[in-house]
């Protein structure tokens, strides 16, 4: 019981911080996969712009709060202006020309962070300190607030894309951009707003998470991968199922870290998923056939 | 092939067998030209994967990496011999690409790319961690390999015709193969699977091949890496160097062998340049790759198929 309390508890909740974060990352990666066809290897960096982006806003005004804000909309706005300069002119072009650009991109966005706020290790501190009693163990209030608000906004996106108009456009044309097209729909403005969406949403995992880890301009590129895995384990392009994915893998890691040490769980997590790459490649809701 | 070719392709030879005896060819220079070679080679090796059979992979460095860490495991041990070196990075390359390409090619498209990649991860994930290969810092202080007893690679001059010889079974091996019928199949391959299979041929069994040549021809490359260098690092099969190997391809051309060639040494050439000017040059190579994917798809030699002249991409 008191090992329950004591060790596997705390495990737990940090497991499903960690996914909830995850999850914002994920959702944005999938449905990019889902519009373009494209694995964007720039998501990592928008992340990490995201985590710069607000020590900026928080060096300006001293409040996380309105980093929480600003910081987002201007990773968004990045992306937006990144989505119609180079990714539109690749349309009718391979996804793998795609996949590239993205590539070249990371590498102008990192450097471009360590030319601009240096290449050591930053803190963000949290907006609140403290922590609640909670099942008999004692928890931190910032991390309470961080599963809430991910979860919180996953509940919004859900909502956005079940009840709302514009919602319903973007999965249509992840269904069939081109019907999307015929019907009068500007297909164009509908990928460089989710683009747009996309970056905000993962410069706003970075926000988030970034009082916990630290920021750093590499941040993005271990956390990508991570971010790949769930997107594959849910199936390529499909929303909920990397939700439920960014949890799986979010418990996974911090669970398996009381039995192992840091390295054999990242060696464990990229065997669950080439396990699953070779048994169900569909991952665990994607539509059977698609890029098998 | 043309009188003409035969005669181009002997003066560049020529050319780059005379290349140390010009007279500002320093030691530091020799190492350079020693780089842009092997990375040439290994991006052209690569190519057989990307250009000819349209598998984009995102684990080369694994292949490198592991070549390296062969042959620095046994000059740490004092077994010095080259024949020795290579022939152990021959085995464990080829038994982990078996492994991966078993696996991999499976796989299409994007699950091909993100396999070869988390392969490549644990691979990574593994020397950074394990201790008997020195961690994050790798193996440090080598000797240099011998050719025969007495005749060590000892110079900057020997290891850069070292990787010219490399370079030229390389190239030859790979000519051969897209040349020949096994080549053709890749392009039917790359061009519609589904086709090729009803043609009656095993499609995995060529992607397997082809995947094990090109893993083959890096890992060897990785494995003359430590005679230049003294280390074998981690870093050396970092995911991001894998991108780095597809960023040579492209800018060199896909498909064209040559091209990839060129990618590779115009690649290290340009970071070499750019870094000793200002230390952002990472910001300038994402640039070059996006221009390049954007406005020059077929890389430099595509230009000159838009010239009008002789088409490079292999064509079946």
């Amino acid at each position: 019981m008191d090992y329950l309390v004591a060790v596997l508890l705390p495990q737990l909740l940090h497991g499903l911080v960690f996914g909830a974060a995850l999850g914002l990352l994920a959702l944005g990666l999938t449905v990019i996969f889902g519009l373009l066809g494209v694995m964007n290897f720039a998501h990592g960096e928008l992340y990490m712009l995201g985590a710069y982006a607000g020590i900026a806003v928080i060096g300006l005004t001293h409040s996380f709060w309105a980093a929480l804000v600003v910081a987002p909309l201007a990773v968004g706005a990045i992306g937006a202006l990144t989505e119609v300069t180079t990714l539109r002119p690749l349309y009718r072009r391979e996804p793998l020309y795609g996949l590239i650009l993205t590539f070249g991109l990371a590498l102008v966005f990192r450097e471009g962070a360590r030319q601009i706020w240096g290449g050591d290790m930053r803190r963000i501190l949290p907006p609140f300190t403290g922590s609640t009693p909670l099942l008999g163990m004692t928890y931190p209030n910032y991390r309470l607030f961080l599963l809430a608000a991910a979860s919180v906004l996953l509940l919004a996106i859900w909502l956005f894309f079940t009840r709302t108009r514009a919602g319903i456009v973007v999965r249509a044309a992840v269904q069939d951009a081109e019907m999307l097209d015929g019907l009068g729909v500007n297909v164009p403005r509908v990928f460089t707003l989710t683009f747009a969406g996309s970056a905000a949403l993962a410069a706003l995992a970075g926000l988030l998470l970034a009082p916990i880890f630290t920021v750093y301009p590499q941040m993005g590129v271990e956390m990508i991968l991570l971010a790949f895995i769930v997107v594959i384990l849910g199936g390529m392009g499909s929303m909920g199922g990397s939700v439920v994915a960014a949890f799986v893998i979010g418990l996974a890691q911090s669970l398996l870290t009381l039995w192992m040490n840091p390295q054999r769980v990242a060696i464990a997590i990229f065997a669950i998923m080439i396990v699953v790459l070779i048994v169900r490649p569909r991952g665990f809701f994607g539509r059977e056939g698609v890029l098998e | 092939m043309s009188r003409a070719l035969t005669w181009r392709a002997v003066l560049v030879w020529a050319a780059l067998a005379a290349l140390p005896a010009l007279p500002f060819m320093s030691k530091f220079y020799l190492l350079l030209a020693f780089d842009a070679l092997l990375f040439g080679a290994i991006a052209m090796s690569l190519d057989l994967l990307m250009g000819y059979t349209g598998l984009v992979s995102f684990g080369h460095a694994a292949f490198f990496g592991l070549g390296a860490y062969a042959t620095a495991v046994l000059l740490e041990r004092g077994i010095v011999s080259l024949w020795v070196c290579l022939l152990f990075a021959v085995l464990v390359v080829g038994l982990y690409a078996l492994v991966v390409s078993y696996f991999s090619t499976a796989r299409r498209g994007i699950y091909f790319a993100l396999l070869t990649l988390i392969f490549a991860e644990v691979v990574y994930t593994f020397f950074r961690y394990t201790q008997t290969f020195g961690g994050s810092d790798g193996i440090q202080g080598l000797p240099a390999p011998s050719l025969a007893p007495g005749f060590a690679i000892d110079t900057p001059l020997r290891n850069y015709y070292l990787v010219l010889v490399y370079l030229g079974l390389a190239y030859l091996v790979c000519r051969i193969l897209v040349t020949a019928h096994f080549g053709r199949v890749l392009v039917a391959i790359r061009e519609n699977e589904d086709r090729a299979r009803f043609l009656g041929y095993n499609v995995q069994r060529y992607k397997m091949a082809v995947c094990m040549i090109s893993a083959l021809i890096t890992g060897l490359g990785g494995a003359l890496y430590p005679g230049r260098s003294a280390f074998a690092t981690p870093d050396l099969m970092l995911w991001t160097v894998s991108g780095e190997l597809i960023i040579m391809v492209m800018i060199g051309g896909l498909g064209t062998l040559v091209g990839p060639v060129i990618g590779g040494a115009f690649f290290v050439l340009l970071q070499e340049k750019v870094s000793s000017y200002v230390d952002w040059y990472f910001i300038v190579i994402g640039l070059v790759l996006i221009f390049i994917v954007l406005f020059m798809p077929r890389g430099l030699l595509g230009i000159r198929g838009l010239l009008g002249g002789r088409r490079w991409r292999a064509t079946a």
